[in-house]
């Protein structure tokens, strides 16, 4: 047997189809759900980051116009004489008791202070109208290197603890800012508590710009605006990235100018990957924590320096998966049970037809020729197939029935040579016994022979049948018998002991002539004393059993032995006829039929004719109802 | 004999392969069925701090803490509190209540050390856990309590102490209830902090979270022991009403002052000098880690009995570090 991998070998076609079609769907399938899966998952991914990129961009922009918006108002407030002017002012006034004050002398001085009063009058209604106009403004104002200060509506005062030179924002406003918004160069700060207002805490962030003299280029001080961070707040907190994600804001140097959970960040409960965003500036990547994975999208502002982040969580992008995946998923087990069910039609489709096909075989096989059997439910090669069995099965019937035919034929052309073989032999003997007899007078002797001769020829020419009864075949016997008695005297006795049952039972023609003629012949004619011949016919359960003994001298155990084979040609005639009738009997009944011989020398002959009790069946069930 | 064996080994192996589908084909259904059910309904937590009050710092970021929390963990947070610090029963009424409205989980910041213990007991022998935030019970029945490490946070009082300790220190202490375990443990953690000063401590007094009381025991503390130098403000009532008391006797320069928690006024306290420094707790924090200990719980997942939500030391030079503000200073809706 060939070799082949045991998974792979099947006893029926039916179950390798179905193996192999379940093995290659699955594999289909599994591959299949796998690819739209993770083709899902990052279209997925990718949309939400074109979606987040919008909106990172989008908060850019409204960061950058408002930022804008502010620079135009510093432009407004620091792009005329005013802060100059009051910040001037303040300078001299302060200097009062100096020499340089009383140098200045007098009218121009007050023309002076008056010039700075009318600034600062014109400043405070410029402030006010900012603030009333925009709510997200906390507050305004100008800050001089001598301590002059204007802010709002010159109606706050400054937190006598803390001193303004010294914040951040200040300072690197004096160092001329670095964000060019509009017209000016500012500096914006990040989210911080402003402290310079006495009793003030808001969060802000700051734009921070120097005040600096037309003439001099001396810097006289700082404009500030101080953003409501609430604004700010909320531009980042409009923003909706799902429930859980959320957007926050670094500055270029990683400063957090909003971020809704800062507190975990500073506490390091929580960690954002700002390090990483700042290097990249602009794009996106998704990040793994331990129950989520978190995708960051941001985009560096060229205005302000600000990098927007985005953050969303996969989980949420997701949501859909699971539904997504369970339609794959059952869409998957529909299409398999689909393919399953095509596999075992199309498995079914094809070995249905072959299992009829082989049925059919068996029946041949066992000797049923009836092709009308042979029927192939099917449209394809295998009824081609089928078509072709059933002609050669046809084909072969025919030449079977011929065989049999011919078989006939030859059996009674040979019986009809039998027939013709007895007679002449026997003819010229009997007649010679009747010229005998006559020529001595024995009339009554005359007449016995000579009718039993025509007895005997009658039957012998005139039944055309080959089948007789054994009442037919005795009595033809028995006329035999008597010739040949009257013949050899006082030298041959018979004796014909016939159940009476098997009377009317059928048998070949010309079977118990033949074997009484031997026997007389090879067997009486030698015999020491008078000739003695029983013909016995017995029933015995299925077989009928015809005997004939006689009490010549037997034969050897080599003869006996080969008492039954064909003879050669030219061989004794007594042996010819034996084959003869053994021959006969065995094409007629079967090869379990025949003839039997048992004979041992001294000890007489004794020959068997065995043919079927047609009655057998009758009998046994007789016998069973009893 | 082949052939036999080979059939035999033919069903085995069909039998086999049918198995093998088949269990593939459970153990997947099942994957996706306890994903769908995994996410499906939020987890719901009743959060009970001591008091909803706009006014109070502590419990509105607190609160905002949890509201963080509730947002990241995708749970739902439904809030509930009695009207004042002290109205143990209503808080015990809102506990039983949740017995009846079972919410997943309950988180809660009992306003007494004893009186609520007995409804917060009935919550959990109804079988929903419970998270304490903030402040103990005197029975042990919580999961996990989440509060300031009051024994550190007394520690980095003490800290500020030594940093400013003048020579011959004579200390007094103005706490906020007798007996109340943070006070107790900030005492504690104080003494501790102090070492070899701690002797020196010559006097403690309480407020019982009052203003006015603080400012009145701090004044008869101070009659008592005009030495003292140094003076300790344990909770936010405590300190103020002390504060108040040193800077009405004008003694700013000559005691040196620690106080706890914040408010504008301590802030401002802090700025102008009267205090040295002050230790604020996180409660931001704590509010965002008692939710996620919560949902830690609800996923079955092991909690540490206790967390640290942590405290911080702040003086005049380090109020408006980055870090600082946060913590002293919430955001407010309405500004200027």
């Amino acid at each position: 047997m060939k070799k082949r991998t045991w998974l792979l070998r099947f006893k029926s076609i039916r179950t390798s189809i179905l193996v192999s079609f379940s093995v290659l769907i699955i594999s289909a399938l599994l591959i299949f759900i796998a690819f739209s899966i993770n083709y899902t998952e990052d279209a997925v991914i990718e949309n939400s980051q074109d979606y987040a990129m919008q909106l990172v961009e989008q908060v850019n922009g409204n960061l950058d116009t408002y930022i804008d918006y502010m620079g135009n108002i510093a432009y407004m407030i620091i792009g005329n004489q005013d802060a100059g002017i009051f910040l001037k002012d303040g300078y001299s006034e302060e200097t009062e008791d100096t020499d340089q004050t009383e140098r200045l002398a007098g009218y121009e001085a007050q023309m002076y202070h008056s010039e700075a009063d009318n600034a600062k009058q014109r400043l405070t209604e410029q402030f006010q109208t900012i603030l009333d106009s925009r709510p997200d403004i906390s507050s305004i104002g100008i800050l001089g290197e001598n301590g002059k200060y204007l802010i709002n509506r010159d109606d706050v005062t400054l937190n006598e603890y803390v001193n303004y030179k010294e914040v951040d924002w200040y300072r690197n406003a004096l160092e001329g800012g670095d964000i060019l918004t509009g017209e000016v160069k500012a500096s914006i700060s990040p989210s911080h508590v402003q402290n310079i207002i006495k009793d003030s805490y808001p969060w802000v962030v700051t734009l921070s710009t120097p005040i600096v003299d037309r003439n001099t280029q001396e810097i006289l001080g700082v404009f500030f605006v101080d953003l409501n961070y609430s604004s700010i707040n909320s531009l980042g907190k409009n923003i909706s990235l799902g429930n859980r994600g959320y957007v926050f804001i670094l500055d270029d140097e990683a400063n957090i100018i909003y971020h809704p959970q800062q507190q975990l960040l500073y506490s390091g409960v929580k960690t954002e990957c700002i390090d990483e965003v700042l290097e990249a500036e602009n794009g996106s990547f998704v990040v793994k924590e331990k129950d989520d994975s978190k995708v960051y999208t941001f985009r560096r502002s060229e205005k302000t320096g600000w990098t927007a982040v985005g953050v969303s969580y996969l989980s949420e992008l997701m949501k859909n998966r699971e539904s997504m995946q369970n339609a794959y998923f059952l869409s998957g087990l529909i299409l398999f049970a689909a393919a399953i069910l095509l596999a075992s039609l199309i498995s079914r489709e094809i070995s249905r037809p072959l299992k009829q096909l082989q049925q059919s075989m068996k029946e041949v096989e066992k000797g049923n020729f009836d092709v009308e059997k042979i029927v192939i439910d099917a449209d394809n090669e295998i009824s081609d197939l089928g078509t072709t069995f059933r002609i050669m099965t046809e084909r072969i019937r025919k030449l079977m029935d011929e065989n049999v035919r011919e078989q006939k034929e030859k059996r009674k052309s040979e019986l009809n040579a039998l027939q013709s073989q007895i007679n002449p032999h026997f003819l010229y003997n009997t007649l010679d016994s009747i010229i005998w007899m006559a020529e001595s007078g024995k009339n009554q002797e005359v007449v016995l022979m000579t009718s039993s001769l025509a007895r005997l020829l009658r039957q012998s020419i005139s039944n055309e049948d080959e089948i007789v009864t054994i009442e037919q075949e005795i009595s033809y016997t028995k006329s035999y018998l008597t010739i040949q008695k009257m013949r050899y005297k006082d030298q041959l006795e018979f004796e014909i002991d016939v159940q009476p049952e098997s009377l009317h039972m059928p048998i070949v023609k010309l079977v118990i002539q033949p074997l009484v003629e031997n026997a007389i012949y090879h067997g009486i004619k030698y015999a020491r004393n008078k000739g003695m011949l029983m013909i016995s016919v017995r029933i015995r359960r299925e077989k009928l059993v015809i005997t004939i003994a006689d009490n010549g001298p037997g034969m050897e155990p080599e003869v006996v032995k080969h008492i039954l084979e064909k003879p050669d040609r030219g061989g004794k005639t007594g042996k010819v006829g034996v084959y003869n009738v053994h021959n006969r009997l065995q094409l007629y009944y079967g090869s379990q039929y025949g003839l039997s011989y048992e004979s041992a020398p001294g000890a007489g002959t004794m020959v068997f004719v065995t043919i079927p009790n047609p009655e057998w069946k009758e009998a046994e069930d007789e016998t069973f109802i009893q | 004999m082949k052939p036999l064996s080979s059939k035999k080994r033919e069903r085995g192996r069909n039998a086999f392969l049918l198995t093998v589908l088949f269990a593939a084909a459970v153990i997947l259904s099942i994957y996706f069925w306890n994903r769908n059910s995994a996410e499906k309904e939020p987890y719901r937590i009743l959060f009970v701090p001591k008091v909803i009050d706009e006014q109070n710092d502590f419990w509105k970021a607190l609160i905002e803490g949890a509201q963080a929390g509730a947002k990241e963990y995708g749970a739902e947070l439904i809030l509930e509190a009695a009207d004042a610090e002290d109205n143990h029963r209503m808080q015990a009424e809102i506990l039983y209540r949740a017995i009846e409205d079972r919410p997943d989980i309950v988180i809660l910041a009992p306003t007494s050390y004893t009186q609520v213990t007995e409804a917060a007991k009935a919550v959990t022998e109804s079988g929903i856990p419970l998270i304490l935030v903030d402040s103990r019970l005197d029975e042990d029945i919580s999961r996990s309590v989440i509060a300031t490490d009051n024994i550190e946070a007394g520690q980095k009082m003490a800290e500020c102490i030594a940093d400013n300790l003048p020579e011959n220190p004579v200390i007094g202490i103005v706490a906020h209830v007798e007996g109340a375990s943070t006070a107790i443990e900030r005492e504690e953690g104080l003494r501790r902090g102090l070492s070899r000063y701690a002797d020196k401590i010559v006097g403690t007094v309480f407020s019982n979270s009052d203003y006015e009381q603080g400012y009145q025991v701090t004044k008869e503390l101070l009659q008592e022991h005009p030495d003292i130098n140094v003076l300790a403000g344990l909770n936010e009532y405590s300190a103020v009403g002390a504060a108040r008391a040193v800077r009405d006797l004008e003694l700013t320069d000559q005691i040196c002052m620690v106080g706890f928690d914040s408010s504008l006024e301590e802030i401002q306290l802090l700025e102008s000098g009267v205090f040295e420094g002050i230790v604020v707790q996180k409660p931001f924090n704590m509010g965002y880690l008692s939710v996620e200990t919560a949902v830690s719980v609800l996923q079955g997942k092991k909690v540490p009995e206790s967390i640290d939500s942590g405290s911080q030391a702040v003086t005049k030079e380090t109020m408006y570090s980055e870090e600082n503000q946060k913590l002293l200073f919430l955001f407010r809706e309405t500004q200027n």
